[in-house]
This record gives structure tokens, sequence and C-alpha cells, in this order.
């Protein structure tokens, strides 16, 4: 899932024929003075000012100011860009006008296994919360698009007036196929109104979260799509993130500030149960990371240096389960580089290292891993035979679920592996 | 036994390299189980009509190539199922063509990054014609001894480690790829392995879910207990616990999840694969879903190494009630092994192989080519240039940078001659013919040779006879005229001693003026003035120069019509890139440059 802020997609409600308000997204004041000369509504109309970024709760943030006449509407956007808030600095700012209305409805569209959802209220803005049981609900199997009868009989239900019933089934009718088009997997549109000047139906807000994955197919998004967890992307969080778009196998990585426990798994599935070892043990989480799909050493290279650059990290593990077809071997050559730039550069100082991994290349790629010992690393190197998440368990210095690995390790003993489970 | 694939399974794949690898591994698991291979054809559009070679232990199979799955299916008509590896844009369409394909019950799509419409549009036509649609983004399938989809169950040696040449008695369904091969591991450690082990991908809708085959282990009597990997977000664990409890279930089901680390960490953190998103209200949190499965009467251990023991234990219950019997151990030395190859072999010190070639000359294995043992970037860095790599490659020598300072000139003079002579003249022909650059300068590489440019080395190997054996002109000149012929380096078709060749006049001038110890030159110089005496074009022409200065300067016999030929290339590119630029067309000569001597028309008599 991939969220839109709220410029591009009013863009797309509009291309698919539903009314918003008139708006522009600017990223400086001057910019703002130019758009306000050569837009009429901008000195004709009651104007809304807000933080065109990817933040929570902006209106408790003092980010959103409305009702603003064309010159408080310039001191606002002049005071809120270039605004730092707790290390993020507003770039964007979009300026739209009022709509006069009395009525507040609501409506969207979300994903579903077997197609999609279209909800409807005669409620809206913030009251609906408290009215979830007002919502009223349509399936809609993928393929399909609802009929003008089943549109009627929702419009209905949700309790709209006679005669505004036409005018929502067929604002619905668009936003649902909008939603379809543009492969979205979430459209809310909050409030939607009335205006009072012509009774047309103007959407307010739009949430939309797209996915990513139909980019291929859209060529008018041309737009970027915002970091989902209420901050932007960090620079190393970019970087990686650049990275991954170029290569085959992919490379993953977020920050979380105040961890010491920096994570380095192999796997979309191993890698969140790490990071559960970890935090099932107190410890503290410094990243996620993930790399997968036999990713080139290069880009594991990459991400292994952002891994050791985090801050004030006191451990890196070094999990993954047992690969199907990423060469181990040849993704631990690229640990092993970054691991090296990383001590060049004065970041491995009593950090401890934990290693276990299985697959293609086991035993060549833990046996390099090993030789780190040599080199000054403080490096502990297991195989297969012990259990996935235990170097987790031994790295933050617990109790460690000990017996299966002890039988593991009896039930397989002799063969002669690399590894300190070996020993 | 097993769920979805059996010996019976017949595959088409759909796709190139990723497509291809697969079949590779697939290979190796049918050797392992003693099966025939699964794979009978390749879909992949750009190299229909080819075919793809795939090792089958010591033995290479040819796998055609079509352009669609219908005619894949026509040609093997056991094919049963396909397995989709083509990118993320072309997925749904090869997938749909699959689907529609009446002879093929189960599409399993590896891709990744398929948009979630498509995935939706697809798992309904599947439903439609009751087919199973398994993915995208799943590693594959695996029926441990059976048949393996896709590269589920890594590299060979996982395969014998993982006991999955036989079959045990728990089944394991993932979205993980990774974790489906650990589990694999787990079951065989800690009990007696699998039946069959699904990867379903990690989507946040995928084609077919737990329950899909959490019904169809219910009907495997071999399979006792599943395991499933599951993780936040999504209901498809939710769905796998009301399945559970729906009523008495002959399976038992275990189950890890995913996840719990989102409860302490910062809100709207997520991760994982595609379909870890968590829904409103705690619904699809990695905690909501162990406990439903609880509740539904799952073991769920509350890590993931809590799971082996977990195993192991119900394992055991099941040997106490009889209901398996311990298999026992096959001993590793009594399966099929792949066949090594040449490389792992000689690594190992098992295999001597007798060099098919030879060189003394330079050695490519490192970051760099070695000249001779010198790096090619260092010579760069030290400011050697082109005819110190001549003197390496050619005479194994680093040359001083006189002797390289008298190739350079010898390059430049010899470089071009004008489009008139045979080399030149037959580049530009064949360039005026549309011929390619590689094959036009061939072709007038062609024409060096004793009358063209090819007399250096002749003229070389004489004068060093000369001078070896301290013949005297006179006694050079006879045992010539005796033994061999006209004196190789000597005479020119127009230049004489009253219109002297410039090049050699500058070249030896040149030469003569570093006061360097020059026999050959000295001798052939000589020669020619008995020789110009007898008649006035018998000079020391420009092969004949180049030579004796070659040879004073140790350069072998053998490279010396190499400077020619080197020299040469230069202008026969220049004159095929001349000629292309102007856009030169075919050339024939007119009737009046030929002597037509050949006989009159003459009647055909009948044949006899």
């Amino acid at each position: 899932m991939a969220k839109v802020l709220e410029g591009p997609g009013m863009g797309l409600l509009k291309k698919g024929g539903m009314s918003v308000p008139n708006y522009v997204v600017v990223t400086s004041t001057e910019w703002f003075e130019q758009s306000a000369s050569a837009h009429a509504w901008l000195k004709e109309s009651r104007l809304v000012v807000k933080a065109h970024e990817a933040v929570g709760s902006r209106m408790k943030l003092g980010l959103v100011k409305v009702d603003l006449d064309l010159a408080a509407a310039k001191r606002a956007v002049k005071e809120m860009i270039g605004k730092t808030l707790g290390g993020m600095t507003i770039s964007q700012v979009i300026v739209s006008e009022m709509i006069p209305h009395k009525e507040e409805y609501y409506i969207s569209v979300q994903s579903t296994r077997e197609g999609a959802e279209l909800l409807l209220a005669s409620v809206g803005g913030i009251e609906i919360e408290s009215n979830w049981d007002k919502v009223k609900k349509l399936s809609v199997p993928i393929g399909e698009i609802p009929s003008k009868n089943e549109l009627t009989d929702l419009a209905k239900r949700a309790g709209f007036d006679k005669d505004l019933v036409p005018a929502v089934v067929e604002f619905a009718a668009k936003l649902y196929q909008c939603f379809d088009q543009e492969d979205a997997q979430y459209m809310e549109i909050n409030p939607l109104v009335l205006r009072s000047t012509d009774r047309e139906l103007v959407a307010l807000d739009a949430v939309t979260l797209l996915d990513a994955d139909a980019r291929f197919r859209h060529p008018d998004w041309d737009f970027s799509f915002a970091a989902e967890f209420g901050r932007p992307y960090s620079e190393s969080e970019r970087a990686v993130m650049e990275v991954d778009s170029k290569i085959k196998g992919s490379v993953k990585f977020i920050e979380i500030p105040g961890g010491d426990t920096a994570l380095l798994p192999a796997g979309g599935g191993a890698s969140v149960f790490y990071t559960d070892a970890v935090v099932a043990l107190g410890g503290k989480p410094a990243n996620y990371a993930e790399y997968s799909g036999d990713p080139p050493d290069w880009a594991v290279e990459v991400l292994t240096e952002k891994v050791c650059f985090l801050p004030n990290i006191k451990r890196i593990i070094v999990g993954g389960a047992i690969a199907n077809f990423t060469n181990v071997k040849k993704t631990f050559a690229g640990i092993m580089a970054g691991f090296r730039k990383a001590k060049a550069a004065g970041r491995m100082n009593g950090v401890e290292i934990w290693v276990r991994r299985g697959g293609p290349y086991e035993k060549e790629g833990l046996a390099a891993m090993k030789t780190l010992e040599s080199e000054g690393f403080l490096i502990h190197v297991f195989d297969r035979y012990t259990p996935l998440t235990d170097i987790v368990d031994m790295s933050l210095k617990k109790e460690s679920a000990a017996s299966p690995r002890d039988q593991a390790r009896s039930a397989k003993a002799g063969s002669g592996k690399a590894g300190e489970a070996r020993r | 036994m097993s769920i979805v694939a059996d010996r019976n399974t017949r595959v088409v794949i759909q796709g190139g390299p990723a497509g291809v690898n697969a079949a590779r591994r697939m290979s190796e698991f049918c050797y392992l189980s003693k099966a025939p291979l699964t794979v009978q054809a390749f879909v992949f559009p750009p190299d229909a009509g080819k075919t793809i070679e795939v090792p089958y232990g010591g033995e290479i199979v040819s796998i055609p190539v079509y352009k669609t799955v219908a005619e894949a299916v026509v040609n093997y008509s056991e094919i049963n199922t396909s397995l989709v590896y083509v990118g993320p844009d072309r997925a749904f369409a090869a997938a749909k063509e699959a689907l529609n394909s009446e002879s093929i019950r189960l599409v399993s799509m590896i891709t990744e990054g398929v948009p979630e419409r498509d995935t939706k549009l697809l798992s309904r036509i599947a439903q439609e014609k009751g087919k199973i649609f398994n993915g995208p983004s799943a590693i594959g399938i695996i029926s441990a001894g059976e048949c393996r989809l896709g590269v589920i169950g890594g590299a060979f040696d996982n395969l014998i480690l993982s006991k999955l040449y036989r079959p045990g008695s728990f089944g394991v369904i993932t979205k993980s790829g990774g974790l489906s091969n650990e589990i694999i591991w787990i079951a065989s450690q800690f009990a007696d392995g699998v039946t069959t082990a699904i990867g379903i991908g990690g989507d946040a809708y995928p084609g077919s879910d737990y329950v899909t085959y959490l019904e169809m282990f219910e009907k495997d009597p071999k399979t006792h207990a599943v395991v499933i990997v599951g993780e936040m977000g999504g209901d498809l664990e939710e769905r796998a616990a009301d399945w559970y409890a729906a009523k008495k279930r002959r399976i038992k089901l275990m189950a890890v999840i995913s996840g719990f680390c989102q409860e302490v960490l910062p809100k709207g953190m997520k991760f994982g694969h595609a379909g870890a998103k968590e829904g409103m209200k705690g619904e699809g949190s990695a905690r909501h879903k162990a406990d439903r499965l609880r509740e539904a009467g799952a073991i769920v251990p509350s890590t993931f190494g809590g799971l082996g023991p977990a195993i192991k234990e119900f394992y055991q219950e099941l040997l106490l009630k009889g209901l398996v019997k311990e298999s026992p151990a096959v001993e590793p030395e009594a399966l099929p092994k792949l066949p090594k190859t040449i490389d792992e072999l000689r690594k190992n010190g098992e295999v001597l192989v007798e060099p098919l070639i030879k060189t003394t000359l330079t050695d490519d294995r490192g970051e760099e080519p070695l000249y001779y043992g010198y790096p090619a970037s260092e010579l760069i860095n030290q400011g050697y240039q082109i005819p110190h790599v001549i003197g390496l490659l050619w005479n194994k020598k680093l040359i001083t940078q006189q002797e390289a300072e008298i190739i350079k000139r010898i390059i430049m003079l010899s470089a071009d001659h004008g489009p008139a002579v045979s080399g030149a003249l037959t580049t530009i022909i064949a360039a005026c013919a549309g011929i390619s650059m590689a094959q036009a300068i061939a072709a007038g590489m062609i024409m060096i040779g004793p009358r063209f440019g090819g007399a250096v080395t002749d003229a070389g190997k004489w004068f060093k006879y000369a001078v070896e054996n301290k013949l005297s002109v006179d006694d050079f000149l006879n045992y010539m005229k005796a033994n061999v012929g006209p004196v190789p380096g000597i005479g020119h078709r127009v230049k004489s001693v009253k219109n002297p060749d410039k090049r050699v006049k500058e070249l030896v001038g040149y030469v003569k003026s570093l006061k360097i110890h020059t026999p050959h030159l000295d001798f052939a110089l000589e020669v020619e003035k008995i020789t110009t005496a007898k008649k006035d074009t018998l000079i020391l022409n420009v092969d004949g120069t180049i030579a004796a200065v070659l040879v004073d300067m140790g350069f072998p016999v053998e490279s010396l019509n190499g400077f020619f030929i080197l020299a040469r290339t230069i202008g026969l590119i220049g004159h095929w890139i001349d000629q292309k630029q102007q856009g030169s067309r075919l050339i024939r000569l007119f009737d009046y440059l030929i002597n037509y001597a050949a006989p009159k028309k003459k009647e055909v008599p009948p044949l006899k």
C-alpha cells in the first residue's frame, strides 16, 4: 500500500469526474504569491491552509488554518513552509477554497479479498467515528461494477433524502470507477459535502492508498508516495530504497530511534520473527531490515553499512532461515565488505555480531564469515543446527531455549559443521 | 501421500531465466526421488522453437520452448500444472492463459510485485473453473519423495538433510519462502519430516490461503499435523482458526505467528511481506491471531523457538499411539548423488585435467589482466604506452623509451598507403558491397602476403641469417639467388633511387641518429647499394627497413609481420569508415578495364 498526499489524491478524484475544491500545492511563499495572481478564486474565496506532508494530527500541531482571506493565507503559508517538527521540515503546503455547506457525508471504497466494499453514510466529518453504525456497506465482486439499483438501494439505506439519492448514486459510481481504474486499495472522502451555492456534491478531503505494484500501468502517476508512518523517510532509508528499486531481489531498511540491537536478517518472513525475538526478551531494536531474493552482494553491502552506522548499537543480528535460492556465500561477502568498511570508519568498536544462516553455499558463507574473527571483529557464527532465533537469546544474555538446540545437536553429532554450535 | 503435487504432476514453466533455474532445481529433486522429469515444456515467446537444456543426473535433457500454453499442452497432453515466472506486468496474462487451458489444474505464480487487482481477478477465474491458483510471490510447493514445483527446498544438500526424498507426517503452509525451508528442516529434525510443504506467498490476498490447503491435508491420511507460519495483517490466520474450530478435525493444527513486535514499536511502522498490515482495533495483530488459533484448539508456541519442541512432542504422541512408525534413516550413501562438476572435483583434488591450451603470456584470472605479469592499470599509471604493451605481448620484454619511440614511428609511417594498394582497395570494395567493418577489414587483411606488406618477416629472417652467419653481401645475394629467389625487403613497384621512399629515409635517418648498434640495418643498407647498382628499383623497401630495425631491437622473426598488420589496420578501418560516411554504392569493374581473352560463344552440344 502506498499513501498519496491530499493534492495528488484530489487530482485523481478530479480526473474521475468528481468535484473537488480549487486548490494549489506550493513549496514557497513566492510561488503562492504568483498563484494568487493567476487564480481568481484565491482572492474571492475563504481559504484553508494545510501542511502537505505525511504527518498525522495536523490539526493538533497547528498545521491546519481555516477560514482565511488571502492576506491571512499568505501569512499562514509563510509561517508553515520551512517549519521543523520533530526532525522533519515542512516543504509543501496545500491551499484550498472553503466550500460553503451545511450537510457533511461520508463515502469510501476499500479493497477486500473478493473485490471491494463501498461504504456510505449520510453523516460525516468528525462525527463519523461515533456514528459508525450509520455507515452502510455494498460489496462489489472483483471484475464487476455496482449497478444503479444497488447504489440506489445503498443510498436509501444510508438515509439520504430522496431528492439527493440520484446525485449520491452518480458520485458513488464515479468513486468506485476511479478506485477500480486507478488500482486503489483505499479511497476515503470525509467529509463529502453539498455545496450550498449550487447543491453539487464536493469532496473536501481525500485519503488515498494506491497499489504501488501497479505503477507500471499508470504512467500518469507523476507523484511520489508518502511515508506511511507519520514521518518522512530518513536519508539512509531513502538510500536503501533507491538500491532496492534497481536490483533483482530486495533490500529493506527502516530506522527505529533509540534502539541498541541492530537487525540484518534475511527474508521477509524470518526478519519479523527476529524482530519479535528481540522485543520478546525486552531488547530494543534499532531498525528493521531484510534482504531476500538473492540480491547482488553490493546491495547487501550498502544495507550493511546503513545498519552499522545506526547510532549507539551494541549488537548486530545477522539472522536468516535456510534459503531456497539466495546464495549465502555471495550475500555474506556483501555483508562482510560492509562490516569492514564500518570498522575502518571506527563504527564497530564493542559491537557484537551474531550470525545464523543456512541455504545454498552455507558452508562456504559461514566459514568466510568466521574469518572476521581474525580481523578483530567480535563475531559469533552459527549454522542451521542452531534454531533460528537462538542467536537473539544468546546475544541478549538471557536464558536461551537451549534444550531443542542440544537435542538437534546430539541428533546430528559428528557430521562436522562450521559454526560455534559444533565446538 | 501428499496433496496438490504428486508423481503425476507434469509442468509447463512460463518464463525465462528464473524459470530455467527452477527447472534445474526441480530436475535435481526428480533425480533424487528417482522420478521422471516433471518439467515438459517452457512457454517463453522470445525463445519459441528452441530447446532448453536441463541436466537430469548426468544426462542432459532438451526441453522444448513454445510460444503459447496451448501449443505446449497440445504437444504434451500430460501437462496439468503451470509455474509462472514472468514479470509482474505480464504475469496476469500468462496466468490467465494457463487457467484457460483445459488440462491445467494448478497455476502457481512465483512473480513478486503483482498488482492486487490482477491477483483477485485470477483468483476469481480459478474459482469459477474449479482450479487452484497459488501465489503470487509463492516460492513453490514440494511433496516429499514425489514432486517439487519451484525452488522450494533449496539446494540439493538441503533436500537430503531435510529428508525430502521420502514423506513424513507433517504438512506445512507458509507465506514466507525462507521459512518454508526452515519449517521443513525443523520437521525433519524433531520428527519424521513433511508430506507436502506449500508457499502461498506473502501478499495480502493470495490466490489460495491456509484453508484451501487445510481442507486437502485433512483428507490426506499420511498428514497428521499441519504447521502454518502466520504473520500480522489480514485475516488469513483467523480464517484458518475458524475452519479448525468449525468441526472436529483429523489433523492437528500448529502455528507460529510473527509480528508481536508491533505492540511496542512506534505506531504505524509496518514491515515484512506486502500482506503484513494491521487492521482496525487490534484485528489482524499477531496476538489476535495467536489467541484465535489457540481458542480453536491449535498448538501455538509463544515464540518461533518453541515450534521444534512442540513438533517433537506431537510426533512422540503419534509414535506412542502407533499412528506412525519411525521411518528408518536412509544412509546418505544409498541416495542418488548429483554428478560433480569438473570445477568441484578439481577443488577437492579428485581429478587431474590435462590442459587444452597453454599460455606463457597473460593471465586474466585476477582483478585485471596481467601483461606478461604486469597489471595493465599500473603500466598506464607509470606512463607506459602502446609500444611497451606491444613489447610485452610480442616479445615478453619491457622495452626502453627509445625503442618505444622507434616502434611508434614504424606504426605511424605504415598506417596507410592510399586507396590503391591491395589491402585498402579490397577493404573499399567490401565497404561498397555493404560488408560490416570486421569482415571488410579482414578482407583487406587477407591481401597481406608475399607481394603486399607481408615481406617483413621473411626479410627479417634472411637479414638475420646473413648477419648470424657473417655472410658478405655478395655471398648473401648468391645464396639467395641459388636457394630462395628475390631478396625479401628489396625492391619496389614504383619507388627507385631517383624516386626514393620518403618513409624509409625518415626511419633510417632517425634510427641512425640514435647512434645505436644496428648490424641488420647496416647490412640491409649494404645490400641495397649492390642491388640498386644492378637495377634502379631494387631499393631497400619499407618492409625490409622495418624488418632490419626490429631484428636489431631483438624482436623475434615471428612477430615482424605483426607490425605491418597492426599499423595497416588503422588505415583499413579509416577507409571503411570513409566509404561508409560517403554512402558509397556497390562498385564493379567497367568492361574496358578487363581484357576479355576468354573463348568466343560456342554451340552447346546435346548432353550425352
